[in-house]
């Protein structure tokens, strides 16, 4: 428990713990001390020089080390010569601090009055208007009127292009750092940095293409004024005209919490759309950050290509039904498949969508497939995060272990976590079979081979024999307080995660730690709420395609099995009746027999299960498009002509329905869902210059699920594949994950064009070398069936003979597998 | 009861003090506050620079603006940024001349017009082109193709008002 | 007075004191040795905490004192000299590392055995490569004479010294921003607390001494505390060498005990002022200092760290006194200390970052005959704004020459106001 200290600020006592700075401890009783600099995530640097206040300190006589009393019996201060920065002066006890004397209004007025005498009039053109700490503080401590000459003002770069999705104006600058700190401090790409002295100290960027980091819209939300901006919202409405909803990012398995701004729009014939996404404060998950991708990649549900009406096949063609027509026509072919039937759920669905289709596939006595290269969500279930872990509260006495996963291409705001969890004491293990970004925060890092990645796990368990390469390590782990295992998708495909998984919950098991606080299992997967469906009874099928095949009714959901491998394609065409739901036409859904069109998640209620096992609720933020229905709402439509009604009325209702139900989210309802607390930092609009323009949440932090299930080490896993070995003059070719990828969620967000990882193999040097390869010429590579061209990077920090391509780029990769490359004008040559 | 009488005689014989309107138009007043006018510089360049102060200032949330960007080869204002939608909803608008006192570039002025009748509900939308004034001599219309760093600011140096 | 009457400016008493022969053959690195082989690094420091030594570089803050205040539980320690030598009218620390190089290295080296450094480092001003590369060949003539490295005289105390080079920032000359700059990162100084005798380069406690300050212990270990301190005043003892610069006849620097007085040092050190004219007013710390008006009191002041301050309101800071005559206009000297202020600001902080450039343009104005009336007290104004606000020295002291400047020479400036037509 820290010392608490009692000091008086403005005339208000406070009491709060010992190394407070003033500005926070301002901030406890509602005193808002002004600042620029100071974000109270990152260390103080005291360099605006607003927060400046008066302090009094008593006076201490030093012989008796008693305090000095005045006559009338109160402690005699001492008052600095010189006022004192309030965000980098600790508390102390006794200590008196005046924000409200004559000198200090003046001081204020002076700073601000120095820092207008630069700043450019922009506030009729800047998008920062309205939500501005600089407007505000003007407004609420600085001078009336300019006593500078407007020809003297500094001109400097204005409307400067940092990459495709920032823009810097130099002249706005108020030099406070926050945004060089930040990409420094806290996200460790240190891509933009101060350049020149004095006046013209600027901000620049050093990385090709410009602000290279996956975390570049956060200094756009903590910058006090208009300098940083987004590409994607400039100009695109004032702060207050727009609405405001809580949402949960759909695009990876953190489940960053954010809100979304919406506005009606001239451009699009008047109707409703999303101006921009914002960070919504929940410092158990995403603190009050998140990554570009969910920032800038949500154009996706607006586009214009998206299913407005459902099809049906007739004489072979899809064509426009009506609804009645689509669900009895689903009904008929379902009903004549019965218990063939195959409910082939993909991550993006919400815990209801899911509940509604393990339903109908359950009342028909079909299986319940999840379409996920990844395993072990039953075992997350059993030995996961338990309820009251937070990465916020870990640190020393903490070992946390990454398997196979390039976390901050995975899941960038888990890169955040668990870095700053190790810069606070814990011991971070990573086990991957190349260098990652991650290993920088390493206290040991474990280069394993691709293949046998589940092996090392299994190594670092206690009581086995540790080879010396892992000793360091394995010490570590034995003297964890807390354990957090996470295992990601490196090289894998969905035996070898199921075989990870299993080693991974079996190390946790052995720990001893399962079931308490800040110890568990994650998976780090593909989707927002891979976790819920395996919560919900679905599960991942090795032999997919034969399943589908075989198969007489194939029910899929957010799900392009199809568009993503030829040998899915097939089986699809080999299927008997296929029924689809889905937001645009897919492959999959040309092969479908019924096709109907979904709501996106913005326009509509739901949930979502997290990483850590944590449910999030979403609310709606735009209508629902015409002509389309909410996943959950469809596949009850079909339930019910199938005979097993659903009663699924609206979100909330599943919800229940599902909580009644499903022993994870037993008790559970929406209003627990929407439960807030006070946190801290405050952040959000009432004081934006403290936190930055990020959301408050007062809309909900969600509910952590207790663990559910049992684990037995080896069961429902099979051992890891052998390694394989690739045929003679073949090379083994493993699939990783890029967070910018050619998926549908992405690629409509235009402004990511630049970023998008393309068909790239990587391989080392030596390797290339050996198969003729050369960087940046392009090579063809025949793989799983199909041929097509491929670029190729050269990386010295690979291992050697293994190539790297990412998943999701056009290319037919799910699982490691042995490719042959060719040059474009030659013949495929088999048997080098 | 005479006097009474002499006096309505009397008016007989005045001049009428009715207007023939709409043949004959009275003249406004100075600071006639009537239909809005979005102004232009001399050079033909809008002056409104799409920063919905105006709207923000409305108090019956009459006005409705989005911004896009200029640039030198398609020109509409001074700067950066110009209003690329403006919509003024005649029904709402109270004429109090707020948005004439909120813009910072003079753009948004209360002309004389008072002419603002229409048959259907839409005709009380008026667009930037119905808004925008004409361009005077020496001017160009909008959009223009510009000197690159020519009219680089967006706000100019205003004066006191005249009236 | 001894027959040696130069202790730091030896070479104009010794030719030839630049190379290490010469130097070892009068009497050059015995002190060093006689604090490896026979000392204490806790004697050494109290020896130097005795002799009332202050730093050279402009605080005055006397140097044992600031030893002893590195923990003796967190290592490594280091010594940084500071040779940034960039204070306007100040030249005092390059003629010695010019012409007296190794009385300033076997300071430097005599400092990092009483705090227990291994590693040491010299930071040059960028301006000074030349020097540089001389230090470098010292420093490597020193180390093959085995005055440097590896267990020297045979004890376990190892040295290795390292010069760094600037880039041409003033700044760099504040301690914590040097220490940035030695760290390869933006020259900015850094928060105090915590000060660098606790977390200073590398993180690490960290001395920083002035050239000047370094140069003094070879003597001071030779021939003792009780020496150096019947030299100069008793609080402020010893040596110091003043730059003596502007309106003078034989400027240069010039090696006196603490005390003498301003009239001494102008007059019979420096000849007094060119064509016969008198002395309007003098700077004591370079620019970073306030104008003082050359009348009688003022010259008759001693120059040592506390008569300067509490008479004249000026510090003392690295004796540079620059002397300005009756035909210079203050406005003009005022606007070219403003520039030099402005160009040098780091611009980490506001008042600073915002106020020189504000002033200068002021400045520039008032010189060019551009300005109003108002604008003299509006200059004076914004100085006002920027004390006590700034996070460095830099930003405090460039207020100084403006307000004192204003102050007591204002006709100077209301005579270019009047100039010409304002507007």
């Amino acid at each position: 428990m820290a010392k608490m200290i009692n000091l008086t600020i403005d005339g208000h006592s406070v009491s709060v713990p010992e190394g407070t700075l003033i500005v926070n401890a301002a901030k406890k009783i509602g005193i808002d001390i002004p600042v620029f600099c100071y974000h109270p995530k990152m260390e103080p640097v005291g360099m605006c020089r607003m927060c400046l206040v008066d302090i009094g300190r008593p006076v201490v006589d030093r012989t008796t080390n008693q305090p000095v009393l005045n006559p009338d019996g109160t402690p005699k201060l001492n008052y600095g010569p010189k006022l004192e920065t309030a965000c980098t002066t600790p508390v102390a006890e006794g200590m008196v601090v005046d924000g409200l004397s004559e000198k200090v209004r003046a001081a204020r007025k002076d700073i601000i009055e120095f820092l207008l005498t630069s700043h450019p009039l922009d506030c009729p053109i800047c998008d920062k208007g309205g939500e501005c700490p600089l407007q505000n503080l003007t407004m609420g401590y600085g001078p009336g009127s300019s006593r500078f000459l407007l020809d003297e003002k500094m001109r400097l770069a204005k409307h400067l292009p940092l990459g495709d999705l920032i823009f810097l104006d130099r002249e706005r600058c108020i030099q406070c750092g926050r945004c060089v700190r930040f990409q420094h401090e806290i996200v460790d790409d240190p891509v933009i940095a101060f350049y020149q002295r004095g006046r013209a100290l600027e901000i620049m960027t050093n990385s090709e293409p410009g602000f290279d980091s996956y975390f570049s819209g956060n200094t756009t939300d903590i910058c006090p004024v208009g300098a940083l901006t987004t590409a994607d919202f400039r100009f695109e409405a004032r702060p207050w005209e727009m609405k405001s909803s809580a949402s949960i990012c759909a695009q990876c398995p953190v489940g960053c919490n954010t809100t979304l701004n919406i506005r009606r729009e001239a451009r699009a014939n008047g109707s409703m759309v999303i101006k921009r996404v914002m960070p919504r404060q929940n410092e158990l998950v995403n603190e009050i950050w998140m990554c570009d991708k969910g920032r800038f990649a949500y154009h996706y549900m607006g586009s214009e290509a998206r299913l407005t009406s459902p099809l049906v096949r007739k004489n072979g063609e899809l064509v426009e039904a009506t609804w009645d027509e689509a669900v009895a026509a689903a009904a008929d072919g379902l009903r004549a498949a019965g218990a063939n039937m195959v409910g082939l759920a993909g991550g993006r669905l919400s815990n209801e969508d899911l509940f509604a289709l393990q339903q109908l596939t359950e009342g028909q006595g079909g299986k319940a497939l999840l379409y996920s290269y990844m395993a072990g969500g039953e075992m997350t279930a059993a030995l996961g995060m338990a309820p009251g872990s937070n990465f916020s509260d870990m640190g020393a006495g903490t070992v946390i272990v990454v398997a196979a996963s390039d976390l901050q291409e995975e899941a960038p705001v888990y890169y955040l976590r668990v870095k700053q969890a190790a810069e606070r004491g814990a011991a971070l293990i990573v086990i991957n079979p190349r260098e990652t970004k991650l290993d920088r925060s390493a206290a040991h890092v474990i280069r394993s081979r691709y293949g046998e990645e589940a092996g090392m796990v299994a190594a670092l368990k206690p009581g086995g024999r540790v080879p010396d390469a892992l000793k360091d390590a394995a010490e570590a782990l034995a003297g964890a307080e807390n354990l957090v295992v996470m295992y990601g998708s490196e090289g894998l495909g969905l035996e070898g995660s199921a075989a990870l998984a299993n080693a991974c919950a079996a190390l946790v098991k052995a720990s001893g730690h399962a079931g308490r606080p800040n110890s568990g299992l994650i998976g780090v997967w593909a989707h927002a709420n891979d976790q819920g469906a395996f919560d919900l009874g679905f599960r991942p099928d090795v032999d997919l395609p034969t399943s589908l095949a075989q198969a007489a009714g194939v029910y899929i959901a957010a799900a392009d099995p199809a568009g993503d491998t030829p040998a899915l394609a097939d089986a699809l065409d080999r299927a008997g009746f296929v029924v689809v739901q889905e937001l645009f036409l897919t492959e999959t859904a040309r092969r479908a027999d019924v096709v109907f069109p979904a709501a996106a998640y913005v326009e509509r209620e739901g949930s979502f299960t997290n990483a850590e096992r944590r449910v999030q609720r979403y609310y709606p933020a735009l209508p629902v498009r015409p002509g389309t229905l909410p996943d959950y709402l469809i596949t009850a439509q079909v339930a019910a002509a199938l005979g097993r009604a659903l009663d699924v009325r609206s979100a909330a209702h599943a919800f229940a329905q599902m909580a009644a139900r499903t022993p994870a989210f037993s008790g559970l309802t929406y209003t627990d869902l929407a439960k807030v607390e006070e946190q801290w930092p405050i952040v959000g609009r009432q004081d934006m210059y403290y936190g930055g323009t990020g959301y408050d949440n007062h809309q909900g932090l969600g509910v952590h699920l207790p663990l559910t299930g049992s684990f037995v080490e080896g069961q429902d896993a099979p051992s890891a594949p052998a390694r394989p070995v690739p045929p003679r003059g073949a090379l083994m070719v493993y699939p990783i994950t890029r967070l910018y990828d050619r998926g549908i969620t992405v690629t409509p967000s235009t402004l990511l064009k630049d970023r998008l990882s393309g068909p790239v193999l990587r391989l080392h040097p030596q390797t290339a070398a050996a198969f003729n390869l050369a960087q940046g010429v392009e090579t063809h590579l025949t793989l799983n069936g199909v041929t097509a061209p491929v670029g190729v990077q050269l990386d010295e920090t690979l291992p050697q003979d293994v190539a790297l391509l990412p998943r999701s780029v056009g290319l037919p990769i799910w699982e490691p597998v042995a490719i042959t490359v060719s040059q474009p004008s030659a013949v495929n040559d088999a048997g080098n | 009861m005479l006097r009474g009488m002499w006096t309505t005689l009397k008016s007989m014989f005045e001049k009428p003090v009715t207007i023939q309107y709409p043949e004959e138009k009275r003249q406004v007043r100075t600071r006639f506050r009537g239909r809005h006018v979005l102004k232009r510089y001399d050079n033909g360049l809008e002056r409104c620079i799409g920063c919905a102060l105006c709207a923000a200032a409305c108090p019956a949330d009459a006005i409705f603006v989005e911004a896009s960007e200029n640039t030198d080869e398609a020109r509409f204002s001074p700067g950066e940024r110009y209003a690329s939608t403006y919509e003024i909803n005649m029904i709402r608008c109270i004429f109090c001349g707020y948005c004439e006192d909120a813009c910072p570039t003079e753009a948004i002025v209360l002309g004389d017009n008072y002419e603002l009748s229409f048959v259907e509900r839409n005709g009380s939308i008026y667009t930037r082109e119905m808004l925008l004034e004409p361009v005077s001599d020496g001017g160009a219309p909008t959009p223009q193709q510009t000197e690159p760093g020519k009219f680089t600011r967006s706000v100019p140096e205003m004066k006191d008002p005249q009236d | 007075m001894t027959e040696q009457t130069t202790f730091l400016l030896r070479h104009r008493a010794v030719p030839n004191i630049d190379q290490l022969q010469v130097y070892r053959e009068n009497g050059g690195f015995e002190a060093f040795r006689k604090v490896v082989t026979s000392m204490q690094p806790a004697d050494v420091l109290a020896e130097v905490k005795s002799s009332g030594l202050r730093g050279r570089g402009g605080a005055g803050f006397p140097t044992g004192i600031k030893w002893g205040f590195l923990p003796n539980n967190i290592w490594p320690h280091y010594v940084v000299a500071n040779a940034d030598e960039s204070e306007p009218g100040t030249f005092k620390d390059r003629e010695i590392m010019e012409s007296n190089p190794f009385q300033f290295l076997e300071g430097l080296m005599i400092a990092s055995y009483a705090v227990g450094a291994n590693l040491s480092y010299a930071y040059l001003r960028g301006e000074f490569w030349q020097i540089a590369h001389g230090l470098d060949e010292d420093i490597a003539a020193l180390e093959a004479a085995g005055l440097l490295g590896d267990r020297l005289f045979g004890t376990d105390y190892s040295l290795r010294l390292r010069t760094h080079l600037g880039a041409g920032a003033y700044i760099c000359g504040e301690e914590t921003a040097l220490l940035e700059s030695l760290e390869g990162k933006l020259g900015q100084p850094r928060l105090r607390p915590p000060f660098p005798a606790v977390y200073g380069l590398f993180g690490k406690p960290t001395v920083i001494n002035n050239v000047e300050t370094l140069a003094n212990l070879p003597p001071i270990i030779e021939k003792g505390a009780g020496w150096y301190k019947s030299l100069g005043t008793e609080k402020s003892p010893g040596i110091k060498i003043f730059s003596l610069s502007g309106c003078i006849n034989k400027p240069g620097n010039y090696e006196l005990p603490l005390g003498t007085t301003f009239r001494e040092l102008i007059f019979e050190h420096g000849g007094g002022v060119p064509e016969g004219r008198t002395v309007k007013a003098f700077m004591s710390a370079g620019a970073s200092s306030t104008i003082v008006t050359a009348d009688d009191a003022a010259l008759d002041t001693p120059m040592d760290y506390e008569s300067t301050q509490n008479v004249l309101n000026a510090p003392l800071g690295s004796a540079s006194v620059i002397i300005l005559d009756d035909s210079v206009d203050m406005a003009w000297l005022v606007d070219k200390t403003v520039h030099f202020f402005r160009h040098e600001s780091c611009g980490k902080c506001t008042p600073c970052r915002e106020g020189t450039y504000w002033m200068s343009h002021l400045t520039h104005r008032i010189l060019h005959g551009k300005a109003r009336p108002e604008d003299i007290e509006l200059l004076d104004t914004v100085a006002a704004q920027m004390q006590g606000k700034c996070l460095c020295a830099l930003g405090e002291f460039s207020t100084m020459a403006v307000r004192s400047g204003i102050e007591k020479f204002r006709a100077d400036f209301e005579a270019n106001v009047r100039r010409a037509p304002h507007g």
